[in-house]
Order: structure tokens, then sequence, then C-alpha cells
């Protein structure tokens, strides 16, 4: 059996956990608040994208038709933007709540962010009902494509490339415009960010928007490959949070490294020991966290010296 | 320039251990306290005598979250209409659900809590095999009967059967029996089974490989998919490999839906024969017509065209409108099946203790008509397995409806599908060993 379709397979699937995981890496990396809703609003991305898509203008007959006239391949682009910016706008005021948790024990935030992710998976059930749903595709990214004997998805290849524009289009945010420099240094001494007349709350509430942002982007790109159900959220956290943690809390190449390696594995073992698939990213996680507790990228603490 | 997002070291040590200690507590909790939680008082009549207590032991989260939801109605509608008619033995019926979770361990928890601190006097349901058993053992513990409404592991009449047990699904050797013989005529002998790495899909497998060599297939190869997996595209790649004529999978819930759609987009429905062992309704409604591809075994469809259809679809309809699954499927079918049996036989049985009501249970015969299928089926008194009609269905390219995406292309009678192995690896506790029950 021939090992190269599995090497690339893998290294797509790592593109792909890297993704899922940018949105849970700013956040944390920032603003060390673990957001547990991480996988509800990355599902939550799913279904704005369907509302975008096909929204339900009952009331609007003639500008429904008008807009469902459009090209699909319009609508899909649309919704790849639009509905990160909606769920992002949902992130700031998710962001209030959480204001009065800063300063005070992580546990608060995160229960808070857990009992977000339970009102947000029930909210989308009320809205959108428990059923599986379908994100339609534009065709010139449906079906397959065939080199020599294998077949691949079109859609996963264009998935991955997607992935490659946003982990760039991060870094370059992060690391070439002022922006990015004052979330890192919001980061690293907040109390000088203030004195020189940053408004930290609203620095904040621009990083914990465009983290959940990610998180629904992530969540539209991956709807044609993991279906949308309201329950999807869960797959999404777990490989999101390990993925941090391996790769170190808030390293960005830590997460690309830590992604593809886990998609490697997976991969791998997905092929030649299908039954360890799941279990060996875990596997992965322990090997490396035993010998390098601060993970892959992580920064040394005071522990290590 | 550095990525490092992270605050120094030395100036946030205790908040970076507060830090640390919740990043582990939402490690080792994370992949577990998603998904509702709700203990929800369904069903509650007032009236002087004291009410029957069933416990519904349905998953609400988890793989078979969808499901769960569906025999929970279906159970909820057979006690509706007995309360309509005034309860049972003068009794009025009261429903308490506890979500089970998909998982084995909470279906334990459940179950002890609803028989010692709700005194349930029955339990109902489970999708996922490992959940019935684990239900199956604390029921038998007590004598309290359960009822195993949806899971389908041979393995559940079979070597896990208790006296207390009664198995209302068709299981997987009987859909293989139903499906393998025909497929192999059609598709040729070379197979590759996908199979659920748990138990209904390993003993699904194990009877779908016994039928295939005995009529001389092959299986070229076997992958175990471990539950919840989302991404098969490893498997699929696996499958571009070996090349198969046929395959077989046994995978349920959110999995199935994941698996079919990913296959769609490959293309690779178009290139061998796609077999699913058994496809419940809440796992294929809603999928588009590329994507109910295959063949595959169920025990009943809305449209069959039976006497007390129609009637049996317009109660859901009317009881529960507005439904995101607006007509019922086989899941709902055998949760309203089982739970009307049990309660028929509480009142011919004049009491609730056990080992009457299991009395009435062993050996019973239902009608075609009375089921809404095309032949009589009965509950083995060696097995306590509810054998039925099963039926091989494809997509239906030609639907009266938008939801009429099944055609069911064979039925056949329970004797023809009865699985060989059970009454020899069954062994029921004796009256005797099981305790006395009564609520």
């Amino acid at each position: 059996m021939s090992l190269l379709p599995h090497l690339f397979n893998g290294l797509t699937l790592g593109l792909l956990f890297a993704l899922v995981a940018l949105g849970f890496m700013l956040i944390v990396g920032v603003m060390e608040t673990i957001n547990l809703a991480h996988g509800s609003l990355f599902a939550l991305g799913m279904y704005a994208a369907l509302a975008v898509l096909a929204p339900r203008l009952n009331w609007l007959p003639e500008w429904q038709a008008a807009y469902l006239a459009l090209p699909l391949g319009t609508r899909y682009a649309l919704a790849l933007f639009v509905a990160p910016v909606l769920v992002g706008a949902f992130g700031l005021l998710l962001e209030l709540c959480l204001r009065r948790t800063y300063g005070r024990d992580p546990l608060y935030g995160l229960l808070l962010t857990f009992g977000a992710a339970l009102v947000i998976e029930e909210a989308i059930r009320l809205v959108w009902g428990s059923n599986e749903q379908q994100l339609a595709l534009p065709e010139a990214l449906a079906g397959a494509i065939q080199v020599g004997d294998i077949i691949y998805s079109r859609y996963r290849l264009f998935a991955c490339g997607f992935s490659v524009l946003a982990i760039v289009a991060l870094w370059l945010f992060l690391e070439k415009t002022p922006y990015g420099a004052i979330i890192k240094a919001g980061a690293h001494d907040s109390e000088m960010v203030r004195a020189l007349g940053i408004h930290l709350g609203r620095l904040r509430s621009a990083v914990f928007a465009l983290g959940v942002a990610l998180a629904a982007l992530a969540g539209v790109v991956m709807a044609p490959i993991w279906g949308i159900r309201p329950g999807v959220g869960v797959d999404a956290v777990v490989p999101a949070f390990l993925v941090i943690v391996l790769g170190g809390v808030g390293s960005l190449w830590g997460a690309v490294a830590a992604g593809l390696m886990v998609g490697m594995v997976v991969g791998l073992s997905g092929a030649f020991a299908s039954e360890w698939s799941m279990l060996s990213m875990y596997l992965l996680f322990i090997a490396v966290i035993t010998f390098r507790a601060r993970g892959l990228f992580g920064r040394k603490s005071i522990l290590d010296n | 320039m550095t990525d490092d997002l992270t605050p120094p070291a030395t100036q946030t040590q205790p908040e970076r251990r507060r830090f640390v200690s919740a990043m582990a507590a939402a490690l080792a909790g994370g992949s577990s306290i998603f998904g509702p939680w709700a203990t929800n008082r369904v069903w509650a009549q007032s009236a002087s005598a004291k009410p029957l207590v069933i416990g519904l032991t349905m998953d609400a989260s988890g793989q078979y979250a969808a499901s769960g939801g569906m025999e929970r109605l279906g159970a909820m509608m057979a006690i509706k209409e007995f309360n309509e008619k005034g309860g049972v033995l003068g009794r009025p019926i009261e429903a308490i659900h506890m979500d089970t979770e998909t998982t084995p361990a909470t279906g334990s928890r459940v179950a002890e809590r609803m028989i010692s601190r709700n005194e349930a006097a029955f339990l109902i349901g489970a999708v996922h095999s490992g959940v019935a058993n684990a239900i199956s053992q604390v029921a038998q513990k007590y004598g309290c009967i359960f009822l195993n409404t949806n899971s389908s592991s041979p393995t559940e009449s079979g070597k896990d059967c208790h006296r207390t047990k009664f198995v209302w699904d068709g299981n997987g050797t009987n859909f293989a029996l139903a499906t393998v013989r025909n497929t192999l005529k059609t598709a040729g002998r070379d197979w590759v089974l996908m199979t659920n790495d748990y138990v209904w899909g390993h003993n699904t497998s194990k009877a779908t490989r016994a039928i295939l060599e005995a009529n001389g297939g092959k299986v070229v190869d076997e992958l175990l998919v471990p539950q919840n997996t989302r991404d098969f595209s490893a498997y699929l790649l696996k499958l571009q490999q070996l090349k198969p004529q046929a395959v077989a999978t046994a995978i349920g819930g959110d999995d199935i839906k994941a698996l079919r759609q990913q296959v769609v987009q490959l293309g690779l429905h178009k290139r061998a024969a796609w077999i699913n062992n058994q496809q419940d309704w809440p796992d294929v409604y809603g999928l588009g017509p590329e994507q109910i591809f295959g063949v595959f075994g169920t025990t009943w469809y809305y449209r069959l065209d039976l006497p007390g259809v129609k009637e049996f679809v317009a109660a859901y309809q009317k009881t529960y409108p507005g439904m995101a699954i607006a007509v019922p499927g086989n899941v709902y079918h055998n949760g309203y099946m089982a739970t009307r049996e049990l309660l028929r036989c509480v009142q011919e049985a004049g009491t609730t203790n056990n080992l009457a009501v299991i009395k009435k249970l062993e050996g019973r015969k239902m009608s075609a008509r009375d089921r809404l299928q095309h032949h009589d089926a009965y509950i083995d008194p060696v097995t306590h397995h509810c054998e039925q009609t099963v039926y091989m269905a494809s997509y239906n390219d030609t639907p009266a409806e938008k939801t009429d995406i099944y055609k069911i292309l064979t039925q056949t009678e329970p004797k023809d599908v009865v699985d060989p192995d059970s009454p020899k690896s069954c062994k029921l506790e004796s009256y005797e060993a099981t305790p006395s029950y009564e609520r």
C-alpha cells in the first residue's frame, strides 16, 4: 500500500486541525481565558453560514427570491465572510458577560464559557432543530479530482488552502500591523499598554471577537466535511484544546506545528492501525507533554529553571 | 519577531498557577461535560392512585442523541394513550427521563438512580449496545424489567441476555441475513468491512463476515472505526487502494452521517456496492438524495402499504406538531411498540410484579396488523428477542413526497432471519435467581 497519499492526507488533516484551533489559541494566548464555548461558536458559525446561504425571509418574499437568484458561488463567498462577522459580533456580547471574571480565579471564566456553550447549543436546537443539515457547495468546489489511482475531494483541497491563508493572514496581522503589536503588548504588559493611553477593555473585546470570528470561520470551512448538527462543537473543542496545549499555549506557530503533527498521526494511524486513529492524538499528547510540559513552542516557566 | 502571545513568566506567577490548574481541570472534563443534562419530568397527572413510574433511559446527547430523542417520543406516545384510557391497573403512568449520554457508565448510574431513588417500576430505552448492557446489569440485580428498544448488537439477546431484559430491535445478524446474501449475488465477492469499534459494530461485522464467507464471499480487510470519528479520509483512501467490490458498514449515529457525506464527496458510492447493516431513520432523515446511497436494513417505514400505518403517522404528527423529523421511523416505532406491549402485559397480568409480567412477555405473539408490519412477530422465550419482519431498502428515486426517501426492496419473514447463535450463547437467569420486584 502506497504511503504517499496517506502522508498527504495527514498534512491536509493537520492544516484543518490548526484552523480549528486558531481562535482558541488567540483567546487563551492573549486573554488567558479558556473559552470552552469555542466549539459551540464553531457550530454557530456553521449555522450562520446556512442562514447566509439560504436565508428564510418569509416576510420579504421578493427579497428572498432575488437573493436566492444569486449564483451559489457568490452566496458561498458571502457566507465565508459574513458568518464569521455575525458570530464575531455575538462574541462581543459574550465578552461583555466575561468582563466580570477578569482578574479573578480563571475558573470563573471557565464556568461562564462552559455555561455559554450549553446555552448556544440549546439555542441552535431551538432555532434550527436537531437534524443533520448540509451546506450546499458551488460546483467548482464540489466533487473530486483524480491523481493517478487516487481520488481526492476537491473541497478538502480548497479547505486546506483556505487554512493556510487564514494562518498566514493571522500571522501578518499580529506581526506586521500596529494592531497586532498592541495586542501582543497587551498580553505581555497590560499596565504599560494602559499607561500609553490604549483602552484595555476595547482591546480585550476586539481580541475576543476576533477569536470568536476565527472559530466561526473554521466552522464554515469544516461544515461540508463534518456535517452540521447542534453537537458538532464537541468534536471541535477537544482537538482544539489538545492542539494548543501541545503546541504551547499562546504560540501561533506552535498551534500550526501541533496541528500538523496531530493530523499526521491521526491520518497514518487511520490507514495502518485504524482502531488507534482517535487514541493516537492523545498518545502523542502524552508523549510530548511528558518530556516537554510547556508544549512544543511554549515559553519556559520559572519552574523549568 | 516572535509569534508568542503569552505574558512573561516572571510577572504573573500566581495567576499562571491558577491558569494552569484551570487548564488541567478543563482538559480532564472537556470531553465529557458537554451536552444537555436535563432530567425532565415529562409526564405527570394527578390522581389518587399511586402513579406507576416508568424510567426512560434514553440518550439525549452523544453519538445517538437523535435516535434517543425519537424512541423517547415513541414511548411517551404509548404512555399517553394508556393514560387517556385511565392508566394501567387504575394507576396513572408517570414517565421520568434521564440522559444516558451514549455512555455505558452513565447508563448504569441512571438505572441505579431510577430504581433505588425514583422507584421506577420499569426501565425503557437504549440505542447504544454498551449502554443497554450496562443498564440491563443493574436492572437484573434488582429484578426490574428493562426494555432494550433500539440497540442491535447480537450479544444483547445472546451472551449478555438477562431474564429481566427484552430486546425489541432487529439485531445485526437479522439484518446481515436479510441483506448480505442478496448483495453478494449482484456486487461481487471481495468485501471490506467498516466497523464501529464497540460491541454492536464488532458483533454485527462478525455476523456479516460469517454469512459472507459461508456464501463464497471474502473479507479483504476490516477497518475498525473508533466512535465519534468525524474525518474518514484515511479510511476512504485505504478503501481506494483496496478496491473492494462491496463495502459493508456497521457504523451508526452521527458517525454514519459524516461518513455518508465524505463518501459522496469522493464519488466512492459509485465505485463499490455499499451495504449499511441497519439504517436508523434519524440518521438518514434530512440527508440529500445522493447521500442515501447503497442498500440497508430497517424494521419499519412510514409508507408501508398496510392498514393502520397512515393513522399511526397521523397520530405522531398530531401529538408532536412541528417536529424537525416530520414523519416517524423505525426508532420511534420500536419505542412505541415495546412500551405498548409492556403496558398491555401489565394489564393482563393484573400486577406490576416482575415475574408475572416477564411470563406474559415470554413467547408473546404479536400480529402483523397490530405491529404495522408484513409478518407476525413474537418474543423468543429463550433469548427474549423480538423476532420481527426485516426490510431491505435503498434510496427512493421516485418519491411521492419529500420525506418518501426509502424504496423497500424486500421484506423477510422473522423465521428466515433468526439469529442461530443467540439461543446457544444466551443463558437466562432462572426465575428463582431473579429478585422479585414490584412497584
